[in-house]
């Protein structure tokens, strides 16, 4: 039953071991609070722009899942920094013999599993952004001129502080604006000649005017904002083909906001593969540490050269173990209970 | 007759000089805070002067700054005394000090509440740049051609869409200026050139606003142009239309925005005070207490400390006498000098 990956750790080794876990061990509770901040930040962009995000995009699962990664890797850290720094301690030790053992499950199992389903979800969700957002900008678009209708009456608002905020126009450009009607029916003069014209113009009846809403304005343009007729230059005197781009915002708030939140998700991203990394070393330094302490029996200072091991024996060879353990537990039969405590009694010490 | 006289034996004085201690390095974080403040508050002023003229005033801000610095310095000197109070050879040579270093620390108090009460009382002034620099500001929104004032059209737009204000006092402010460029009007339209002849100034004046004052919260699209003529628009009434522009004016708006900076950076100036002052009572206390031990061979002794050694009318006579002494012996010196007698007193 050999051990594991061992390492021979004599008494200089095992205390260099403890010193670079305690500084591993505090890099790591830094990289999880930062992890945590990212996705806090990365939480309340998405609860800004939960309007224009389809209700069916599962970006949203991202931060949350990362926010608890973060966090079990904060707890990694501080607890690898207090178990390192006691190991060094006599005094301080035992306490932490107890608790290291679950302690280093619960890492590993539960830290590492959370930090690969955040790493997996921010390489696979911001593809999901694409549709996500059309779907949401496109909904919003229609319901713009809806201020009176409830549960959309604040999409007008919503969608000029979008535009002022993020600089941007329409979903892909200002003729977007074209496509629907964005004036409420309610201000609509129904004996004005045009108003008419124009809504019989279409199929559909919708009042549709090559016009776009104040908030697509662009304040750096040098003369006052051209909202209305677009298509018709000749209206507009002196208007200078050639400088478009000034009068309205050039960008559409799809691109904007995709830019936007997928340099938000690589960060995250970036931020989670470090932690991960760091909570890989930490853990493992973490397991030497303990299985070499415990060959000494819990004897700090000993000067006895030791063996720290992943684990006490092959895969195969645990299972069994863990097998008759198992085994034991549900057999009854009390002629055989001494024979067979011996092979447990020798599984335990090891594990 | 000593004022607040309070005795301390050996234990009493440690304590003290310890906890002096701690509070020091705590004001020197106070100290740091107050710096950043008034840094803060100076990059604020300097984002939007261009719409105070740039003539706002600085000096609360470049006041704060100097405070700030100037607390860090006096609290960690006072801590590192305080650290060598407990140690009777270290203390020896900070003795002659103490008594100066104790009137810096009054003076400096007291310019502290100066530039806390300034904080509050920065408003008056404040207002009056706000008000010229805005109209300023509106004057030139049409120049975009012009080098130097190309840039008032965008600042004042940002300043009204962030600030959700419309002209100074209100969106009629508008009416009163020509806000679009002479380069933008077509001069062979008869109705620009009945608009230019409807005034002295020959200006182009209409009833309408800049897109930066519509405000996004109404439920109709944003009326910008003939404001006052209800017939050009449907269903339109300007006497009781109120979500149609930002009601407020900018003036009104950037002044309760920079109150209510100046007003907190006050109150936290006025507890960092409160708290100087209490680091400096107790730093008079320390030195008395030291000074009174009577035998610097036993530190077990007990001393007395107190804050004035006389009450309050007497010291402030003996002030005034050693005032007049001096004056009195720079004087028989000068006259000692040109005579050559021995001076009489001093």
């Amino acid at each position: 039953m050999a051990p594991v990956l061992p390492l021979v750790l004599p008494l200089q080794p095992r205390i260099r071991l403890a010193q670079g876990l305690w500084l591993l061990s505090w890099l790591l509770a830094l990289a999880g609070a930062l992890a945590l901040l990212c996705s806090g930040h990365l939480l309340a962009q998405l609860w800004h722009l939960h309007t224009f995000l389809a209700p069916s995009c599962p970006f949203a699962a991202l931060p949350h899942v990362a926010l608890a990664a973060g966090a079990v890797a904060l707890g990694t850290g501080l607890v690898g920094a207090g178990a390192s720094r006691a190991s060094l301690d006599a005094a301080h030790y035992p306490p932490w013999r107890k608790v290291l053992g679950p302690l280093l499950v619960v890492g590993t199992a539960g830290g590492g599993g959370l930090l690969v389903l955040a790493l997996g979800l921010a390489l696979a969700l911001p593809g999901s952004l694409d549709t996500g957002l059309e779907e949401g900008l496109g909904t919003a678009l229609a319901h713009y001129k809806d201020t009176e209708v409830p549960g959309h009456c604040h999409a007008k608002r919503l969608l000029d502080e979008l535009q002022l905020r993020h600089h941007c126009c329409g979903r892909h450009g200002y003729k977007d604006w074209f496509g629907i009607q964005w004036v409420s029916s309610r201000y609509l003069d129904p004996n004005d000649q045009d108003v008419v014209d124009r809504i019989q113009s279409n199929v559909e009846g919708l009042y549709l005017i090559d016009g776009v809403p104040f908030s697509c304005c662009n304040p750096h343009s040098p003369r006052p904002c051209l909202q209305s007729r677009l298509s018709e230059p000749h209206v507009h005197p002196l208007f200078d083909p050639r400088q478009p781009n000034l009068n309205l915002w050039a960008q559409g708030c799809h691109r904007v906001l995709l830019g936007q939140l997928q340099d938000l998700a690589s960060m995250l991203g970036s931020m989670l593969a470090v932690t991960f990394l760091l909570q890989i070393l930490v853990l493992l330094g973490l397991r030497y540490l303990q299985t070499a302490l415990e060959g000494l029996g819990g004897v700090i200072d000993g000067e006895g050269e030791t063996q720290g091991y992943l684990f006490p024996s092959g895969l195969k060879d645990m299972l069994k173990t863990a097998w008759r353990q198992g085994g034991v537990a549900d057999t009854p039969a009390p002629e055989e209970a001494p024979p067979e405590e011996a092979p447990p009694k020798e599984g335990l010490p090891e594990a | 007759m000593a004022l607040l006289k309070v005795k301390f034996d050996q234990k009493k004085r440690v304590k003290l000089a310890q906890g002096l201690w701690l509070m020091n390095w705590f004001s020197v974080l106070a100290g740091i805070i107050i710096f950043s403040l008034g840094l803060f508050l100076k990059i604020e002023l300097r984002k939007r002067s261009d719409v105070m003229n740039n003539s706002e005033s600085h000096f609360v801000p470049n006041s704060l700054i100097g405070m700030g610095l100037l607390s860090c310095v006096f609290n960690s000197l006072a801590g590192k005394i305080c650290y060598d109070a407990l140690d009777p050879a270290k203390y020896a040579k900070w003795k002659p000090w103490l008594k100066p270093y104790l009137a810096v620390c009054v003076l400096f108090n007291i310019a502290l509440l100066l530039v806390t009460l300034c904080c509050f009382l920065m408003r008056g002034s404040l207002e009056s740049t706000l008000a010229h620099g805005l109209k300023n500001g509106m004057k030139y929104y049409r120049d975009t051609d012009t080098p130097g004032r190309c840039f008032m059209k965008k600042t004042i737009d940002m300043l009204q869409i962030e600030f959700k204000c419309c002209g100074n006092n209100g969106f009629r402010d508008w009416f009163e200026i020509q806000w679009i460029s002479n380069r933008y009007l077509d001069f062979s339209s008869k109705e620009v050139k009945d608009r230019i002849k409807s005034n002295v100034d020959g200006r182009y004046l209409v009833d309408g606003v800049p897109f930066s004052c519509c405000n996004p919260s109404s439920p109709r699209p944003c009326i910008q142009y003939q404001l006052t003529n209800n017939s050009a628009h449907y269903s339109y009434d300007h006497q009781t239309e109120e979500l149609n522009l930002w009601v407020n004016g900018c003036r009104a708006a950037l002044l309760s925005y920079y109150s209510s900076l100046m007003n907190s950076m006050g109150a936290v100036t006025l507890l960092v005070w409160l708290f100087e002052v209490t680091i400096t009572i107790g730093l008079r206390y320390l030195h008395t207490a030291l000074e009174g031990v009577s035998n610097p061979e036993d530190p077990e002794c007990e001393s007395e400390g107190w804050l004035l050694e006389k009450s309050v009318l007497e010291t402030w006579k003996a002030f005034l006498e050693s005032l007049k002494k001096l004056g009195k012996s720079n004087q028989v010196e000068a006259e000692g000098a040109d005579a050559g007698q021995a001076p009489e007193a001093g």
